[in-house]
């Protein structure tokens, strides 16, 4: 079973971004949060199937030797994946469709493919069903476990609440993970750093074809509206917290 | 004209459908795509199609792009809406615009979606046709009567659905609890607390998504699109940065956040927004409730 596993790296919230009408400036970036996911799946179903896993690093040109890129990779190199290849975009775009026309003939070859369900900052497009038709493969999303059963993918759909739903899906097929069964694995620094000297990188460049279609007019934060406000000492915060409890008569 | 794709599990019609119908009707003619439900509170044309809604029945809306030519197709930010939106836009190289909360008609349709974990907006002009994937919440939901017309189209795929599992937890329903205590990344560290609290105030422990998939709390208790809604007296929101998935999930009388980042989305949807640790404030505050209650 060869599988493909996809990570991208997107603004970091945590430090905040600043935005201008133009664009939206991050100060740094992280991988995207669905993606280790997909990528911790994928490892999680290397071990069910005994199959081979391959990362590939989705990522703009302008940012293919940031260190969220390299620490994602080596991450999945420090836990199991057999080989590790940079997908460089060379024209930087927001738009899906394109990306995925751009990428799509380098995911050929893979029995499934695991993917984020989302992108924290996508508004134009979910990569991984795009994907799939553009291969021609099955897709389904929202997932959180797969495994094989006689030569089929098992895998459990979230549908909200704590239901799921449970497919059969024919491979070959891309998988757009929500989250991975088991809780992100932890990789010591110490392994990660090794991890980062002795792997190596396969890097493709690809052109990105524009399909256009969406333009954006500005990008903005939403109003904030006129909430209460509390700042301070802790005690009292606690103080004005404890008397809006006796107001709403909860204690 | 408008296609609206009704957004059903386990043959119901989720309440964001009539959301959508709201909307097809500010934008102009519409038809609802119904598969493997009744349609009976839909407003106005309804396509019926009979089985159960399957992540490749993006064919169906395939088929009926080709049938009727639309502007627009609009699908729910839900699971299905979410398989099928992205299936279709690449089979007819179709706009994609997801995370839609604002959406007009005009020589190119006019969208605003809410992005980067709920913190930017961005307006975009976007060619016809178009697909577009709306959050929930954005618009008042319109019910009315069907004027339903029945189609047999045969799509298949090597997808299968085996089972619907339902959650294994009885008892606690966060939904119906009128005091939720919700823990997310900020407060891990302190969930025993939360829940100390949450039972001083007569209330349930819910999270947000990265602390159910840490295994910390059961799926039943996630607020937010994947999870549950809650619509009670208060919603103490503890260390939750606000994600736009997560704010879909709270509707509760009085919603209470407390988080270090003066800029969390999660502000913009309380009536009260407290700067502080979480870590640091819990402790000092159940002391004063407990206090409060005569506890000490």
């Amino acid at each position: 079973m060869k599988i493909g596993a996809i990570v991208r790296i997107v603004p970091d919230l945590v430090e905040g971004v600043e935005v201008t009408e133009e664009e939206v400036i991050p100060f740094r970036f992280v991988p995207n949060e669905r993606d280790e996911h997909a990528v911790e799946e994928a490892l999680i179903f290397k071990k069910k199937c005994n199959g081979s896993v391959e990362v590939l690093g989705i990522v703009d040109d302008e940012l293919r030797d940031d260190e969220a890129i390299e620490e994602a990779l080596a991450m999945a190199y420090a836990k199991g994946a057999d080989k590790l290849k940079k997908i460089v975009l060379m024209r930087k775009t927001f738009n899906r469709l394109e990306v995925a026309k751009a990428v799509a003939e380098h995911l050929k070859g893979y029995d499934v493919i695991m993917i984020g369900i989302q992108s924290i900052d996508s508004f134009a497009g979910y990569l991984g069903g795009v994907l799939a038709t553009l291969l021609g493969y099955n897709y389904v999303g929202g997932v959180v476990s797969v495994d094989l059963r006689d030569g089929d993918l098992i895998v459990q759909k979230e549908f909200g609440g704590g239901e799921f739903g449970e497919y059969k899906v024919k491979i070959p097929a891309v998988l757009g993970i929500v989250s991975a069964e088991k809780p992100i694995s932890f990789v010591p620094l110490t392994k990660l750093r090794q991890a980062m000297r002795s792997m190596e990188v396969e890097e493709v460049e690809v052109d990105v074809p524009e399909i256009g279609g969406v333009d954006v007019v500005r990008y903005y934060e939403p109003e904030k509206p006129e909430i209460t406000m509390i700042e301070g000492d802790v005690e009292e915060v606690a103080d004005k917290l404890v008397e809006m409890f006796k107001a709403l008569s909860l204690i | 004209m408008i296609l609206v794709f009704a957004e059903v599990i386990e043959n119901r019609i989720e309440d964001v459908t009539y959301e959508l119908v709201a909307l097809a009707k500010q934008l102009g003619d519409y038809k609802v795509v119904v598969v493997g439900a009744d349609p009976k509170d839909i407003d106005g044309d309804v396509i019926q199609i009979d089985g159960i809604l399957h992540p490749y029945h993006y064919k169906v809306a395939e088929k009926l792009f080709e049938e009727y030519n639309p502007d627009a197709m609009l699908f729910a930010n839900a699971p299905f809406g979410m398989d099928l939106a992205p299936q279709l836009a690449g089979k007819l190289n179709l706009p994609l615009i997801t995370n839609v909360v604002k959406l007009e008609n005009g020589e190119r349709f006019k969208a605003t979606s809410l992005t980067y974990g709920g913190r930017v907006l961005v307006d975009l002009e976007v060619d016809k046709p178009a697909i577009f994937v709306v959050n929930r919440g954005c618009y008042e939901p319109v019910r009315g009567t069907p004027n339903v017309e029945k189609l047999s189209l045969a799509v298949e795929d090597g997808t299968e659905l085996l089972r619907v599992i339902k959650p294994e937890e009885a008892g606690v329903d966060i939904s119906k609890a009128d005091v939720v205590v919700s823990v997310g990344r900020g407060a891990i560290d302190s969930l025993e607390l939360a829940e100390e609290l949450a039972e001083l105030l007569n209330g349930v422990i819910a999270g947000s998504r990265p602390v159910i998939d840490q295994g910390l709390l059961p799926k039943t208790r996630q607020v937010g699109r994947s999870g549950k809604t809650v619509t009670g007296k208060l919603y103490l929101a503890l260390g939750i940065s606000g994600a736009t998935e997560h704010v879909e999930g709270v509707k509760a009388k009085n919603v209470i956040a407390v988080n270090v980042d003066k800029e969390a989305p999660i502000f913009r949807v309380a009536n009260v927004g407290v700067v502080a640790d979480v870590n640091e404030l819990l402790p000092v505050l159940i002391d004063k409730i407990k206090e409060a209650k005569g506890k000490r």
